[in-house]
């Protein structure tokens, strides 16, 4: 009996590395070693808060004076009026803008650079008046939204990655498994019609998956062109990636295996990206993180297509680039 | 009908198929004779469009090797294992390709009766035998009803009498003047069937004749 539980496991073994499902014990580990070290070992507090003031406001003379004598804690940038300096809060070039009532302009309520502008103010303000109570009289979020909207753009980057490099992949290598395409092959179908046929099917899975996210779940987001027209060309993206990485392999085993190598990298550095300077410099070599972070700017700052036009030529640019590397492979009967 | 001149591709291991060049008629019945390894698919999968060679020339009707979109016209292929949708029925499996192929209805239920599947178009691939879906994988061949066909190791796994049902299928489209070329590791079984027989060993074709002259020559007993 042990000794055919040892030849049978032995041949299991011998399977996951013929596959290459090994591969997997090895990259996860290796990943997340690599994603600690660009993960910052300290809190992603900044140094100094980036201060804006605007030029011509009126402020509190002992505020102001406060401020621009505590070098060490505070970096003071001047601007034009409210709207640059809103601007600038998007683009986190600054921190935080303070407008003379008091009031306190951030990007997200609820984050850590948040807690840092206003840990910093009360800290002054005590060694300044030696009283607790803050000088900020309030805080307004450019980004108004509860907590789960905000997690939107997560789930709907964790559906777009899983079916592209998950679903789509293995469906790939089964055709090529199982001879099937090469059956295909024997009609008068054109290559570059199977291959856009199975980017289109891998849209219309995401697609269905996430108009079933949004009526299911009760975030809002009304009919926005902006923000659909995104989701197509964000979808044709990962699709066509996740078609090519199914092409590269010869069996579903190995398709599963290269998913999940591209998922992982492809899901954490977008989604962690503002948790870490370090990667936060690294994430935006990875499409998933133009991707994530235009859904982020049209759902809750409202931009438009023509706005991220950079990041839409991206994505159609990495999609267009996958459809011809998965046609040249075609042509070539790669792994047939 | 069928022209290859010095049809090369090498693999790796220096396998594959050497420089090969010979001729095909019209209503010819070819069997390729070898064992494994010889280059008997690696041929008739570069002749079906679904492997490149090296380098080569091979015409098929007229039509040369890289003018795929006509040369499906022209051909069918069989391989040795039945490539179905497995999880749909039979008609759902000639049907796809009927339609890819442009052909009506009509042509996927004359190929049902013609296979004798009719019985079974309901029923999903995955329920039936081997040599059922083997016949299924003919049928979905021929739907276009092309002058040539390659059956690659069309009896591989098959019973006694299933490989009749083959051989049988085989003289039929060989009466009806197609141009046919078969695989075979088994020489013995084709003794009175094939009209010529080429003799591939490790990737070089060793005879070409009939099958009478070939059982006569001593090749048969070095190489089996």
């Amino acid at each position: 009996m042990i000794r055919n539980i040892s030849i049978l496991t032995l041949n299991d073994l011998a399977i996951t590395i013929k596959n290459k499902t090994i591969l997997l014990v090895f990259f996860i580990p290796l990943f997340v070693f690599v994603t600690l070290k660009l993960v910052d070992s300290k809190p992603a507090v900044p140094e100094k808060v980036k201060i804006g003031l605007i030029k011509n406001e009126i402020y509190d003379q002992k505020v102001l004076t406060s401020i621009k004598s505590a070098p060490g804690a505070f970096a003071v940038s001047d601007i034009a009026d409210l709207e640059e300096g809103k601007e600038l809060i998007k683009e986190k070039k600054i921190d935080a803008l303070l407008l003379k009532s008091e009031v306190l302009i951030v990007l997200k309520r609820q984050s850590i650079t948040t807690l840092t502008v206003l840990e910093s103010f009360q800290a002054l303000q005590k060694a300044v008046e030696g009283r607790n109570v803050n000088w900020i009289s309030k805080v307004e979020s450019l980004i108004v939204a509860d907590v789960q909207k905000q997690s939107l753009p997560i789930w709907i980057l964790m559906l777009v990655l899983l079916v592209s490099f998950v679903i789509m992949p293995s469906q790939v290598a089964e055709e090529k498994e199982k001879k099937l395409l090469v059956s295909l092959l024997q009609t008068p179908m054109k290559e570059i019609e199977w291959l856009l046929s199975k980017v289109l099917v891998c849209m219309i899975l995401i697609c269905v998956s996430l108009v079933f996210l949004h009526m299911i779940s009760d975030m809002k987001i009304g009919f926005n062109i902006h923000y659909i027209l995104f989701l197509i060309i964000g979808s044709f993206c990962f699709s066509a990636y996740g078609v090519l990485l199914g092409f590269l392999c010869r069996n579903q085993a190995t398709a599963r295996t290269l998913g999940v190598i591209f998922y992982l990298p492809h899901l954490l550095p977008a989604a962690l990206s503002e948790y870490s300077a370090k990667l936060s410099s690294v994430a935006p070599l990875v499409p998933s993180f133009q991707f994530i972070e235009s859904v982020k700017k049209i759902i809750f700052e409202q931009s438009t297509i023509s706005q991220l036009s950079f990041e839409l030529t991206y994505l159609a640019a990495i999609g267009l680039l996958a459809v011809g590397l998965s046609y040249y492979l075609l042509k070539r009967r790669w792994l047939m | 009908m069928i022209e290859i001149e010095n049809l090369t591709k090498v693999y790796k291991e220096n396998r594959g198929l050497f420089p090969t060049s010979f001729k095909v008629n019209k209503a010819e019945l070819v069997a390729i004779v070898g064992h494994n390894g010889a280059g008997k698919s690696t041929l008739l999968k570069i002749l079906s469009s679904s492997l490149l060679p090296d380098s080569g020339k091979v015409t098929i009707d007229g039509v040369d090797l890289s003018s795929r979109l006509e040369l499906v016209k022209k051909i069918a292929f069989v391989s040795e294992t039945p490539n179905l949708y497995d999880f749909f029925s039979v008609e759902y499996n000639l049907k796809l390709f009927a339609k890819l192929f442009n052909l009506p209805h009509s042509r996927v239920e004359e190929t049902m009766n013609n296979f004798n599947l009719s019985n079974f178009k309901k029923t999903k691939v995955l329920n039936l035998s081997k040599g059922l879906k083997q016949r299924v994988s003919i049928g979905r061949a021929l739907l276009p009803d092309p002058p040539v066909i390659f059956f690659d190791e069309p009896t591989s796994g098959l019973d006694f009498e299933m490989t009749k049902e083959v051989f049988r299928l085989l003289k039929e489209f060989h009466a009806a003047g197609k141009t046919i070329l078969f695989t075979t590791h088994r020489p013995e079984e084709i003794r009175n069937l094939a009209t010529r027989i080429l003799v591939l060993h490790k990737g070089k074709m060793v005879f070409d004749g009939t099958p009478d002259d070939y059982f006569k020559s001593s090749l048969h007993s070095e190489l089996y």
